[in-house]
C-alpha cells in the first residue's frame, strides 16, 4: 500500500508535468514529436489527455456502476458524432480543446465498429504556398488520426488525404473564410 | 609640531636602500625627533626655529676672558685710590728734600762765585797776550789767503769761461741733434702719414669693393626676390585662376553628370563591374563634335548604352569662360560605371 | 645557351623600357585630363518606338506583329513604347528613318519592318536602329508559317530585346498554368500551355480533382505535376508531344512538389510516405528513391540550385516556415531567410545570385528575393495574395500568381521588382504558374 501511494503520488507528479508540458509548450511541434517517432509517449500522453477531457474527473468505475447513465451518455455521443469537421489555427495541427471530446466519440465509435472505416481530409486556408499547405493539411489529418488511435479507433480503419488549400469549404479572403477552411473532415464510408 | 614635520619630510628623502636600517633609521629618528620635538615644543616664546638652530650651534663656542675682566673691577679701583694716597706722601717728603738741598745749593754756588772771578782775571791777562801773538798771526794768514783767492778767482773765470763755452758748444750740438730729430720724427711722421693715408686709401677701396660687390650680391638677391615675389604672385594668381575654373570646371562636370544620368539606360546584362570610358570632343557651342569609345566594357549593349547616353545631349552645359572651356571640356572622359543598380 | 639567355635578358630590359615609356606617355595626357563619371542610370524604362510594319499583301488579318512586340517588349518592365498615333512618320525601312524625328519624341530605338508573303509562309524583314547613334543595331529577315505569326513577332521581341540588352529575350518560352473553372457547378481543373502573353493557350489535362506543381523538364518537352485525379495526390510526367502521362509517384500520403534535374534524369520530391512530409530524389529510369531530408518538421518544395549539385526547400523546422539551403544532397542544411516568419517556395535563379520566395509580411504575402551574396532581403511584390513564383530563364522576369478582386491572375514583373505587367485574364482562376526553359 505504502509504495503504490508513493507511485501514485510519483505518477500524478509525472502526469501533471506532462499535462503542463503539453498545455504551455507548442503542441503543433508536440503532436510531431509525439506521431513521428515516439509511440509509447504518444499513449501516455493521449492518455491523460482523455481523462482531462473526460470532464467528469471522475474514475472509469463510474460507468459500470450506473448502466441508465451510461446510455445516456452513448446518447450523448451520438450526437456529438454529426461534428465531423475540426478546425485549427493559421499554420497549426493543434487539436483544439473543444474539439476533444467529439474527437473521442469517434474513437469510440470506431473502436465499437472495425469495419467502420473513416477518411481523414486535411486542408488549410488559402494564405501560404500550395505544397506547404498540402503538408499542412497532412499534419492536421495525421494529429486526428493519431488522436482517434490512442482513444481506442485502429489505423487500419482510416486514411487521410490533404487538399492543401485546394478545397476550401468556403470561398473568399476574409478571415471568417480562413478560420472555416483550416480543417480536417472525417468522412466516414 | 612644525619642526617634528620637517624633519620627517627630510627623512623621507634620505636615499636608503636598506629596509631594516631605514627602519632602524626611523625609528631612531622618530625617537630623536620625537625627543628633540619634545623639548622644542616649550619655548613657546622661541622665534624660528630656524634661527634656533644657528644660535644653538654658535653659543657651543664660549669666551671666558670678558667674563673675568668684569668680575674682577671694583677690586682694582681701590687699589688704584690706595696708590694716590701713598704716592702723594712720597711726593711730599721728596719735595721737602729738595728744599733743603736747594739751600746747600745756594751755600756752594757763592764760593764757585768767588773762584770763578779769580780765575777769570788771570785768563784774561793771558787772553791778552795770547791775542796778540793771534792778530799777527791771523794778518800773515790773511795776505796768503788773498793772493790764493785771487789766483783761484782766476782759474775760476777761466774754467767757468771754458764750461760756459762747452757748454754753448754743446747746446749748439744739442739743438742741432734735436733739431735733426724732429726733422727725422717729422719725416717719419709724414712717411708713416703717408703709409696710413695709403692703407687706409687701399682698405677704402677695398672695402668699397666688397661694398660694391656686396651690393651688387644685395642687388642681386633682391631682385631675385621680388622675381620670387612676382613669380608667387603670378602662381597665386594662376592657382587663384585655376580655382576659379576648377570650380567653375566642378559645377558644369556636375551638370554634365546630371544630364548623363538621366539620358543612360543601363541594359539589363549590366553589372557593377562593366565600366566604359569614352573620350568625348566638344565644340565651344556645347555641341558634342565627336565621341570616342577609349575602353569598352566588354558588353556591347553596355558601351552602346553609354555611347547612346552620350549621343543624346544636344548640347552640353559648358562653362562661359573659353579658358575654362578649353582646359577641361574641350576634350573629357566619360567613365559609366554603375553602381547602384535597379 | 648563355648567349641565348643573355639575349632573353637583353630583350626584357629592353621590354621594360619600352613598357615604361609608354606607360609614362600614355599615362601623362590621360591623367591631366577630365573624367565624368556616371555611376547611376535613368530610373524609367528604355524608351522604344515599335513602328507598324508595312505589309505587302497576303497578311492574314488578326493581331499585328508590332502590337505582339510592343506588349512584349513591356512586359518585360524594361521598355516603354511609343503608341503608333504619335509618331511622326511610319517608316518601314532603314532609309526612311528621320533620325531627329525619332529624337524629337524622346526616342532611344525605333523598330521598323515588313512583312511579305511566300506562298505559306510569312517573311519579316526588319530593323532595329540606335537613334541617338543613327546605327542600325539590328537587321535581319525571318519566316514562320501563316498560322505562326505570334512565333514570329516574339522571336522579333527576343531579338530586340538582346540586341538593346545584352541578355537573350524569353518571349519565345511557354508558360505552364493551372486553371479552376467552377462556373458550371462541379470544379473543373485544366493544366494549360500558352505563349508567355498568355495567348495561344491549350489544355493539357482537365479533372475535377486538383492539378497542382506544374514542373517543366529541362528541355521544355515534359511537364511534371501533381493531379489528384484518383481522390489522392500523385505525380506524373506529361509528354507535351504526345500527350503521354506516366505516374511516377503515388505513395501514401503525400506525393508532391516536383522538380527536374538539370539532366531531366531525376525529380525531387515531396513525400511523407515514412511519417511526415521530406524531400526525395528519385531517380525516373529507375524509380529509386533518395531521402535527402529527415526531419519532424515539415519539408517540402525542394529545388535543385544553380550549381545542380544543392537544393533550396522549405521547412518549418525553426517554428514557421523557412527558406534552406543544403550545398549538396549531404550537407547540412543552412537557413537562408530570416525578414519574416513565413518564407516558402524558393525559386533560384541560374546564376546563383538570388533566390526568389513567398513571404509574409504584415498579414500579407508577396513575392521576395534574397541576394545570396549578402543575405539581403527585397520585397518585389506590393500585391497582397501573391504565390507560385516562376522565373523566365533569362532570370529577368518572373511570373506570379496573385489575387484580382477575388480572382487569381497571372503578373509579370521584371526580376528586380520593376514594372507588372498582368496577363490579360481567362476564365476562372489562374494559379501555378511555371515558366518554360527555352525550348529547344
Amino acid at each position: 500500500m505504502k509504495l503504490s501511494v508513493h507511485q501514485k503520488a510519483f505518477a500524478m507528479v509525472l502526469s501533471l508535468g506532462l499535462v503542463a508540458g503539453c498545455s504551455s509548450t507548442g503542441e503543433t511541434m508536440g503532436e510531431d514529436e509525439y506521431g513521428s517517432d515516439v509511440s509509447a509517449v504518444d499513449q501516455d500522453g493521449g492518455s491523460t489527455v482523455y481523462g482531462g477531457s473526460d470532464g467528469s474527473g471522475v474514475s472509469a468505475s463510474d460507468l459500470t456502476e450506473e448502466e441508465l447513465r451510461a446510455r445516456e451518455e452513448r446518447a450523448e455521443q451520438e450526437a456529438m458524432r454529426n461534428i465531423t469537421t475540426f478546425y485549427f489555427d493559421f499554420d497549426t495541427a493543434e487539436i483544439k480543446a473543444e474539439a476533444r471530446e467529439v474527437l473521442v466519440a469517434h474513437a469510440r465509435f470506431l473502436e465499437n465498429n472495425p469495419n467502420q472505416r473513416v477518411r481523414l481530409e486535411g486542408h488549410a486556408d488559402e494564405r501560404g504556398t500550395k505544397e506547404y499547405n498540402l503538408a499542412l493539411g497532412e499534419r492536421r489529418a495525421n494529429a486526428v488520426e493519431r488522436f482517434l488511435i490512442v482513444n481506442g479507433a485502429s489505423r487500419a480503419q482510416m486514411e487521410t488525404v490533404s487538399y492543401g488549400e485546394e478545397k476550401p469549404a468556403v470561398m473568399g479572403s476574409s478571415e471568417s473564410a480562413w478560420a472555416q477552411n483550416r480543417r480536417v473532415e472525417l468522412v466516414f464510408e | 609640531m612644525t619642526g617634528q614635520e620637517r624633519d620627517v619630510t627630510n627623512i623621507g628623502q634620505q636615499p636608503w636602500k636598506s629596509p631594516v636600517a631605514l627602519s632602524l633609521l626611523l625609528h631612531g629618528l622618530i625617537v630623536v625627533v620625537a625627543l628633540a620635538g619634545w623639548s622644542w615644543t616649550t619655548p613657546e616664546s622661541e622665534p624660528e626655529p630656524r634661527s634656533i638652530a644657528a644660535r644653538l650651534v654658535t653659543q657651543q663656542e664660549p669666551e671666558p676672558s670678558p667674563v673675568v675682566e668684569e668680575v674682577d673691577e671694583p677690586d682694582r679701583d681701590e687699589e688704584r685710590k690706595k696708590e694716590q694716597q701713598e704716592q702723594k706722601r712720597r711726593q711730599e717728603a721728596e719735595r721737602k728734600a729738595a728744599e733743603e738741598e736747594k739751600a746747600r745749593e745756594e751755600a756752594r754756588r757763592i764760593q764757585q762765585e768767588k773762584e770763578r772771578k779769580r780765575q777769570e782775571e788771570a785768563a784774561a791777562r793771558e787772553r791778552a797776550e795770547q791775542k796778540a801773538r793771534e792778530e799777527e798771526a791771523a794778518r800773515q794768514k790773511a795776505e796768503a789767503e788773498a793772493k790764493e783767492r785771487a789766483r783761484q778767482k782766476a782759474e775760476e773765470e777761466k774754467r767757468r769761461q771754458e764750461e760756459a763755452k762747452r757748454r754753448a758748444e754743446e747746446e749748439r750740438r744739442k739743438a742741432e741733434e734735436e733739431r735733426r730729430k724732429r726733422e727725422e720724427a717729422e719725416r717719419q711722421k709724414r712717411e708713416e702719414q703717408a703709409r696710413r693715408e695709403a692703407e687706409q686709401k687701399r682698405k677704402e677701396a677695398e672695402r668699397r669693393l666688397k661694398e660694391q660687390q656686396l651690393e651688387a650680391l644685395a642687388e642681386e638677391a633682391s631682385r631675385e626676390r621680388e622675381a620670387e615675389a612676382r613669380r608667387q604672385q603670378e602662381a597665386a594668381a594662376a592657382k587663384a585662376r585655376e580655382a576659379r575654373m576648377m570650380s567653375e570646371s566642378e559645377k558644369y562636370q556636375a551638370l554634365i553628370r546630371e544630364r548623363l544620368s538621366q539620358a543612360w539606360y543601363p541594359p539589363s546584362s549590366a553589372t557593377e563591374e562593366m565600366t566604359a570610358r569614352l573620350q568625348i570632343t566638344l565644340l565651344p557651342t556645347g555641341e558634342l563634335q565627336s565621341v570616342k569609345l577609349i575602353n569598352g566594357s566588354g558588353n556591347t549593349a553596355f558601351d552602346n548604352s553609354a555611347i547612346s547616353a552620350v549621343k543624346s545631349l544636344n548640347r552640353y552645359p559648358i562653362p562661359d569662360d573659353r579658358d575654362t572651356f578649353e582646359r577641361y571640356f574641350r576634350q573629357f572622359t566619360i567613365e559609366f560605371n554603375p553602381r547602384r543598380l535597379k | 645557351m648563355t648567349h641565348r639567355t643573355n639575349n632573353t635578358y637583353t630583350f626584357m630590359a629592353l621590354t621594360l623600357v619600352c613598357s615604361l615609356l609608354v606607360w609614362a606617355l600614355g599615362t601623362g595626357p590621360a591623367s591631366a585630363e577630365l573624367t565624368i563619371r556616371i555611376t547611376e542610370g535613368a530610373d524609367s524604362a528604355i524608351p522604344v518606338a515599335v513602328v507598324p510594319f508595312a505589309e505587302n499583301g497576303g497578311i492574314p488579318a488578326g493581331d499585328k506583329i508590332n502590337s505582339i512586340v510592343q506588349d512584349d517588349l513591356a512586359m518585360s518592365g524594361e521598355f516603354r513604347t511609343l503608341s503608333p498615333e504619335k509618331m511622326l512618320s511610319l517608316p518601314s525601312k532603314r532609309s526612311e528613318v528621320y533620325y531627329r524625328d525619332w529624337r524629337l519624341l524622346g526616342q532611344r530605338y525605333v523598330l521598323v519592318g515588313q512583312l511579305s508573303r511566300n506562298g505559306d509562309r510569312v517573311e519579316a524583314r526588319y530593323e532595329l536602329l540606335d537613334v541617338n547613334r543613327e546605327e542600325r543595331i539590328l537587321g535581319e529577315s525571318a519566316a514562320v508559317s501563316v498560322g505562326n505569326m505570334r512565333t514570329l513577332a516574339h522571336h522579333i521581341s527576343d531579338k530586340v530585346y538582346e540586341a538593346i540588352t545584352g541578355v537573350p529575350g524569353a518571349f519565345s518560352t511557354k508558360l505552364a498554368y493551372v486553371t479552376l473553372d467552377t462556373a458550371k457547378g462541379e470544379p473543373r481543373y485544366r493544366l494549360q500551355v500558352s505563349d508567355v502573353d498568355g495567348k495561344r493557350a491549350r489544355v493539357r489535362l482537365e479533372s475535377k480533382e486538383p492539378i497542382l506543381s506544374p514542373a517543366w523538364s529541362p528541355d521544355g518537352k515534359k511537364l511534371a505535376y501533381v493531379s489528384f485525379e484518383t481522390g489522392k495526390p500523385a505525380i506524373y510526367i506529361h509528354e507535351l508531344g504526345s500527350g503521354n502521362r506516366t505516374k511516377v509517384a503515388d505513395f501514401r500520403g503525400l506525393n508532391s512538389a516536383p522538380a527536374w534535374s538539370r539532366d531531366g534524369r531525376s525529380l525531387l520530391l515531396t513525400l511523407s510516405k515514412d511519417g511526415n512530409a521530406e524531400i526525395y530524389r528519385m531517380d525516373i529510369q529507375s524509380r529509386n528513391l533518395k531521402r535527402l531530408t529527415n526531419h519532424w518538421s515539415i519539408d517540402t518544395e525542394g529545388v535543385w540550385d544553380h550549381s545542380g549539385e544543392g537544393i533550396f526547400f522549405t521547412s518549418d523546422r525553426s517554428g514557421g516556415p523557412q527558406i534552406y539551403h543544403k550545398s549538396s544532397e549531404t550537407a547540412e542544411p543552412r537557413r537562408i531567410t530570416f525578414g519574416s516568419r513565413y518564407n516558402a517556395r524558393p525559386r533560384p535563379d541560374s546564376q546563383g545570385d538570388y533566390v526568389y520566395y513567398v513571404h509574409q509580411r504584415n498579414g500579407g504575402f508577396h513575392i521576395a528575393r534574397t541576394d545570396l551574396s549578402n543575405g539581403e532581403e527585397t520585397v518585389l511584390t506590393r500585391t497582397a495574395s501573391d504565390e507560385s513564383p516562376s522565373l523566365a530563364p533569362n532570370g529577368r522576369m518572373l511570373i506570379y500568381a496573385t489575387k484580382h478582386s477575388g480572382t487569381s491572375v497571372l503578373t509579370v514583373i521584371s526580376a528586380d521588382g520593376g514594372a507588372a505587367y498582368s496577363l490579360p485574364a481567362t476564365e476562372g482562376d489562374v494559379r501555378e504558374p511555371a515558366w518554360s526553359p527555352v525550348i529547344r
